[in-house]
């Protein structure tokens, strides 16, 4: 009898462990290379589009927007703007715990905020974008007001990343903030294992996530800046995604010719231009401006140099970004016109004009060479001067000693216009050296109080309309979004932002 | 001796003071690290900079900034990285060990390789073996190391999948950046073996042993290698501490976690306090070196100590 009792305890035991070994069979990891380590993992500390990329998994916003870029309920099950959008109240998700247990509550949202705006959050860059948050205040354990000094249209858009990810406060309180930069704690669908600084995270499933589990037991990552090597690692089948920034145009028949791989792309918020200086020589004329966007065949370059992985633009914005205006085409390539226009603007032929480029980036190279050889056709001597990208932004640009043109790359996460235009034409900003309009600056200044949208909207589509008419850059392409991934990987949708959310994928 | 020891140690001290102050000094024209660490913020103004410039320390005058990092020095105390705020000593203490066993498997490979081929070179000298020799290591010296990086990669972990491509994990790991870089090393090192070799071989020692009825092998392997150990041994030692600051460019393609990536990444992202310490220890190591083949030169020929 006690033997017999033993026999079925111990196929009682094989059984469970039979049954363990086959959930852990669907254990599946995906790997993904990732070209920087932003170093801190403190949602505060960085403005890093590859920190978004990993820390997305991690912690959790208020509101959530995904691949489709619709707001949906993050941590806030609900809201309303009140107060003529001077105060929105969240209703909270309840249940909702951190990676360590800690309950989330509308103090753990209050702290969050209070930490940004104060004194942690002023020695990183994330604050100066919610500067519209004058305090949070809790209403009850649920429900919290968030008091406005000036209604931000793009607040709850804002509130769904970056500086805005919601930290436990006991965690930090204990731990410390200098323990917290290397161990963070959210409540996202995956929680940390280890982070070795420069070479990788690894990250594990958060059973207890209110989204559900992810499908995904662990999610690494590992940082590697050199494209080749990247693609070399997806190739050897030791990585399964390589996320942009870091395959670059010339690498995707690479990755096409290889029958274990594919190319996702997506329209991305990044755009090219080359931007004007409309202070001083030839192209402070509007009508020299105009000439030079004419003469540059900007198709031909997307079709050539681009390998068609980007669409043309008549403003400095995506096809994505709110404020875009589909009616709005680009200038059509006519080097005649051009001509005519510089010869009416009293232009000499053969009169020399600088492009300031970063010298970092081949694909962006090949395109200034093309569009100094298009000014050639003009009779436009074009000189282009790379920088080293750091010097370029930080010292060149605002300090307005650029040349004649300048290649300015941009892309708000929040795929706002107002994001792009009021730092780049309003009289002051520090990417506007050369332009002062005062028409402008009101027309920038008066949508950035409004809470109607689709009168927000109009403005910043007048915006674009202005400064396409005054012809302050020479627009050139919005570049999509490039990701390297093997074809084991399923249910993986391209985001345009980096924001990865990899909870709905899983690993063949 | 005393005397002798005194002052070789005085230089290495003010070499090293001269280099911390320079990189010091130049690191800080390179550009203001505040403006990087906001590029991708909006709006930003000088009163959010001047915050954040007084957070990094930056605020304070050149000198004080210089003689809180040589005091740091001495506490082994790099201060934060501005990128992320780790400390500066935690990322060096898992980079040098990356970087020394890179170099040291480097120095490895090139001495395995570079002897047995040197000597064969001297003892064939002038004929085919020699020749042949002579040419490949030209061929070695002359092959840019990144290209050869590609070429090995796209053979042994793309077409082969023999070894992983990147990154640090395991001794496979290991076996293609120290050839990439070995190959360079070995063909100095063969010529230098050889020359070295062919004067040895001419000394009457070895004729006696070659007339006392010794092996060839015995001969060349035991009594001339020895011989001609001392040079070469010194040479090495030189070329190692050499070895430390060439080796950014195949850390970089292989995406090897050491010194050489994070004062890369560094230089990118003005992050002073971490380029600041990978060169003062990596400068320290090639004056350390030095100066342990300048006191056993010492030690060896007192010429040089009474000098």
């Amino acid at each position: 009898m006690t033997q017999k009792r033993l026999g079925t305890a111990l196929k009682a035991v094989a059984l469970t462990s039979s049954l363990a070994v086959s959930t852990f069979s669907f254990a599946s990891t995906l790997t993904v290379s990732s070209p920087q380590d932003p170093g801190s993992w403190d949602p505060i500390d960085t403005f890093l589009v590859n920190w978004a990329s990993v820390a997305t998994n991690i912690y959790d916003g208020l509101t959530y927007r995904g691949p489709d870029l619709m707001l949906e309920p993050g941590l806030a099950i609900a809201w309303e703007e009140l107060d003529n959008g001077k105060r929105i109240r969240f209703r909270l998700r309840e249940e909702v715990v951190f990676h360590n247990g800690e309950p989330f509550n509308a103090d753990s949202v209050k702290f969050t905020f209070d930490r940004l705006m104060g004194e942690e959050g002023r020695k990183g860059p994330q604050r100066s974008n919610y500067a519209a948050i004058e305090r949070v205040e809790i209403i009850d354990d649920y429900t919290v007001d968030f008091h406005l000094n000036a209604a931000d249209p793009v607040l709850l858009t804002k509130l769904a990343g970056y500086g805005a990810m919601i930290v436990p406060p006991q965690y930090i309180a204990e731990k410390g903030e200098e323990y917290f930069n290397a161990h963070p704690v959210g409540t996202g669908p995956f929680k940390l294992v280890s982070y070795q600084p420069k070479v990788g995270v690894k990250l594990e499933g958060f059973a207890r996530h209110w989204g559900g589990a992810p499908k995904l037991s662990n999610l690494n990552y590992r940082f590697i800046s050199e494209p080749s090597t990247a693609v070399a690692e997806l190739q050897a089948g030791r990585v399964d995604m390589v996320i942009p920034p870091t395959i670059p145009i010339g690498m995707i028949p690479t990755i096409e010719g290889d029958q274990t791989l594919e190319i996702a792309t997506s329209v991305s918020p990044t755009v090219y231009a080359l931007r004007f200086n409309t202070r001083s020589g030839i192209t402070a004329d509007e009508r020299v401006r105009k000439a030079m966007i004419y003469g540059v065949d900007r198709q031909a370059i997307i079709d050539s140099i681009l390998g068609g992985q980007a669409a043309p633009i008549a403003s400095f914005q995506s096809e994505l970004s709110f404020g875009n205006d589909p009616e709005m085409k680009p200038l059509p390539y006519d080097p005649n016109k051009a001509q005519q226009l510089l010869k009416q603007a009293g232009v000499a032929p053969g009169s020399k004009i600088q492009i300031d480029i970063r010298g970092d980036n081949a694909t962006f190279n090949e395109v200034a060479q093309a569009v100094a050889s298009y000014l050639q056709l003009i009779g436009l001597n074009a000189i282009i001067k790379p920088y080293e990208t750091n010097v370029l932004l930080n010292d060149i640009i605002p300090a307005g000693k650029t040349g004649a043109m300048f290649q300015q790359a941009w892309g708000g996460w929040t795929l706002d216009y107002d994001n792009t235009a009021y730092f780049m034409y309003h009289s002051g900003e520090k990417w506007n050296p050369y332009d002062s309009d005062a028409e402008l600056d009101q027309m920038l200044e008066s949508q950035r109080g409004l809470t109607d949208r689709s009168q927000r909207e109009q403005i910043l589509k007048s915006i674009a309309n202005y400064t396409a008419d005054r012809a302050l850059e020479l627009p050139l392409y919005n570049v999509n979004a490039i990701y390297g991934i093997s074809k084991r990987v399923k249910n993986f949708t391209p985001v345009p932002d980096s924001r990865l959310r990899l909870s709905d994928v899983t690993v063949d | 001796m005393v005397n002798f020891l005194l002052k070789r140690f005085l230089q290495a001290a003010f070499v090293l003071l001269a280099i911390t102050l320079i990189v010091a000094f130049a690191i800080r024209l390179t550009g203001d690290p505040a403006l990087m660490l906001t590029q991708g913020a909006g709006s930003v103004t000088e009163a959010d900079l001047a915050q954040i410039r007084e957070g990094l320390g930056l605020n304070k005058p050149f000198l004080v900034q210089y003689s809180d990092f040589l005091i740091g020095i001495f506490s082994l105390d790099f201060g934060r990285s501005f990128l992320g705020g780790t400390p500066v000593s935690q990322l060096i203490g898992t980079a040098l060990p990356a970087t020394l066993m890179l170099a040291l498997a480097v120095m490895v490979v090139s001495i395995v390789v570079s002897i047995p081929l040197g000597i064969k070179a001297a003892v064939a000298r002038g004929k085919w073996p020699d020749q042949l020799i002579r040419i490949l290591s030209l061929l070695g010296l002359s092959f840019p190391n990144f290209w050869l990086a590609l070429m090995l990669v796209l053979l042994f972990s793309i077409t082969l999948q023999w070894l992983p491509p990147s990154g640090m994990d395991g001794f496979s790991s290991f076996l293609m950046p120290a050839v990439t870089m070995g190959i360079i090393l070995t063909a100095t090192n063969v010529r230098l073996v050889r020359t070295s070799m062919l004067e040895t071989l001419q000394s009457q020692y070895i004729m006696v042993a070659r007339a006392k009825g010794l092996s060839e092998r015995s001969v060349l392997y035991k009594h001339a290698l020895r011989n001609c150990a001392i040079p070469l041994i010194t040479y090495f030692g030189l070329q190692f501490g050499g070895l430390l600051g060439g080796i950014v460019v195949i850390e970089r393609v292989f995406n090897w976690p050491g010194l050489g990536t994070l004062a890369f990444d560094a230089v990118g992202a003005r992050d002073y306090p971490v380029l600041q310490a990978v060169i003062t220890v990596l400068s320290m190591m090639i004056v350390a070196v030095n100066l342990l083949v300048d006191i056993a030169y010492g030690l060896v020929d007192p010429r040089i100590r009474t000098e």
